[in-house]
């Protein structure tokens, strides 16, 4: 195959009726943080299943360093660390005892799951809880163990599904850190799913998946600097006219409830004077810069017109 | 290239079982109760009949019931495994997943040796150990018995996708097969129905064989229904039939599909 880390060819899973997964292409190189990025069932956690040989692909089909995920499911194990939403620890294990467990599992020599523990521990900052229970961890110290976990074989690829997932924000950004750090020092191809959207501006690349389907993909700033220079946010009880009395200055609006959105390149003079021209009609108006939830609102967007047009 | 990942998961078993002081306290107190207080209130009932000590009779049945209950428990945690996130940690090693049952019914197989080894330490200081008994059917017979418990067990775990509680594998599972054997009574002397269960029930041939082992004495060895080698057979070959199919129900394509299910499921 080429020299993708993870490469994915008409990838598909089918529950009964449920298209999870609907023939996706992925090609991620060696090195990169790629995010696969979309709402609560779009297919990303099945997609990872796939690739991680959890569940087999209903058709179509994926590589990872090379091997089939169909065909040769132990070397891409061997290849792969994954965390998995839920932790994969045993609560009543210690810290140092769940490393110990996994390290074995993956057939590392005692002196080099010692060495590595203590590496990612302190990486980590767990140093001084290695002998604490799982259970006993905060939700935050368990995560990060959970990723410990997932890297002491140091795999060339980590899956990571939702790794911030009901942690709050803090502990997220401490799990931001850490992950980064593993990139930093290992040089791990990472792919991170998330409908955090703000999490994933820093990947390489990201593809947003829609009903099991990759609708958009791109490098993060490339794809919101297509949106225009800003989003122009109305706050009006009267949406859909004030939407059609815009339109011709601003384009389509994007109609949430009484907010409006438009996305448009004008000078923040321009939207200055906007602002003083709706000061009576709408109850605000505001402009930031758009960043990737705009991408995926306006993706949606193009999608709903597109069937409405068909 | 299998041996540390097997032994990680029977060194977790024995863990486990160490650290759950109440888990061996209850494995040991069990059986004593069977022996000290059924044992002698039937061996009054029997002895007034000048039948032969009960007590000493139950012995091997007592014996059998620790690596029953102590093999199938740690076997059946395999499902609580599933819940606990251990089995995901399982799934994504670098080893074929029918080595995951092997090596959680070896876990099994030694936990439940630990315990009818602690209880053979008890029931000698309590005096009821026989100078006469056959050392190497005595193993053959805690081996046999707890690795056949271990497979029934991972038999069960395997097509379960959840049993509610412990006192469901209890009644549904586990003394169905304690009572269902010859433990308390001589099969030969079972009503017709019950003999035929009994000897359909691979753990009777566990019991035989430590009944041949003549632990409390040699009257014993002649409350053995079935011949040792029969014995054995029955044990070796109903644990490599159990594991396999447990194995292979393990190991299919779909196997792990409830498990992410109930992941995606939980967002």
């Amino acid at each position: 195959m080429t020299g993708a880390a993870i490469r994915a060819d008409r990838l598909t899973k089918r529950y009964g009726e449920t298209l999870a997964v609907d023939g996706i292409d992925l090609a991620i190189e060696p090195g990169q943080f790629f995010g696969l990025l979309g709402p609560n069932g779009a297919g990303k956690t099945s997609t990872i299943h796939m690739l991680s040989t959890l569940i087999r692909p209903t058709s179509g089909e994926a590589w990872v360093m090379g091997n089939s995920v169909r065909t040769h499911k132990l070397a891409v194990r061997r290849s792969i660390g994954v965390v998995f939403q839920e932790a994969a620890l045993d609560r009543t294990l210690s810290v140092a005892e769940n490393l110990r467990f996994a390290g074995a599992l993956n057939d590392l020599p005692r002196a080099e799951i010692r060495r590595r523990s203590a590496e990612l521990l302190e990486l980590f900052g767990l140093t001084h809880r290695r002998d604490h229970t799982a259970a006993a961890l905060s939700g935050g110290m368990r995560r990060a163990l959970d990723i410990a976990r997932g890297v002491i074989h140091q795999p060339q690829i980590l899956f990571l599904d939702e790794p911030t997932i009901g942690l709050d924000l803090p502990n997220r950004r401490a799990i931001w850190r850490h992950i980064a750090r593993l990139r930093a020092e290992l040089g791990i191809t990472v792919l991170l799913t998330t409908h955090y959207l703000e999490e994933a501006a820093d990947c390489d690349e990201v593809a947003f998946l829609s009903a099991g389907r990759i609708v958009r993909q791109g490098n993060p700033r490339a794809l919101t600097e297509t949106l225009g220079a800003y989003i122009v946010e109305v706050e009006t009880h009267r949406p859909q006219e004030l939407a059609e009395q815009l339109a011709p200055r601003l384009g389509a609006a994007l109609i949430e409830g009484e907010r409006l959105q438009f996305c448009c390149d004008r000078e923040p003079a321009d939207l200055a004077a906007l602002q003083a021209e709706l000061a009576v009609t709408a109850q605000a108006v505001r402009w930031r810069r758009p960043n990737l939830n705009d991408v995926f609102l306006w993706v949606n967007h193009s999608g709903t017109s597109q069937k409405r047009a068909a | 290239m299998m041996l540390r990942p097997v032994v990680a998961v029977l060194e977790r078993e024995v863990l486990k079982l160490l650290r759950q002081r109440g888990r061996l306290l209850s494995a040991m107190v069990r059986p004593l109760l069977w022996l000290l207080v059924i044992g002698a209130g039937l061996g009054a009932v029997k002895a007034a009949h000048g039948e032969p000590a009960y007590q000493t009779f139950l012995v091997p049945g007592v014996l059998g019931m620790t690596l029953l209950f102590g093999g199938m428990l740690a076997a059946l945690s395999t499902v609580y495994d599933k819940e606990s996130g251990v089995m995901r940690m399982l799934v994504i090693a670098p080893i074929e997943h029918y080595w995951i049952v092997l090596a959680k019914a070896l876990g099994a197989t030694c936990a439940a040796l630990l315990q009818a080894l602690l209880l053979l330490v008890i029931l000698g200081l309590l005096g009821y150990l026989s100078a006469q008994v056959s050392l190497l059917l005595l193993v053959a017979g805690l081996l046999g018995t707890a690795l056949a418990c271990s497979s029934l067990g991972m038999l069960v775990a395997a097509f379960s996708r959840s049993l509610d509680n412990y006192a469901t594998m209890m009644n549904l599972v586990i003394f169905p097969v304690f009572f269902l054997s010859g433990s308390l009574y001589p099969v030969q002397q079972l009503p017709d129905v019950l003999r035929l269960v009994a000897a359909l029930n691979p753990y009777t041939y566990g019991v035989d064989l430590l009944k041949h082992a003549a632990i409390a004495g040699p009257a014993v060895s002649q409350g053995a229904d079935f011949t040792v080698v029969l014995d054995l057979a029955v044990l070796i070959g109903f644990s490599v039939i159990a594991l396999g199919i447990a194995a292979a129900r393990f190991s299919r394509d779909t196997a792990n599909e409830p498990l992410v299910h109930r992941l995606a499921n939980n967002l």
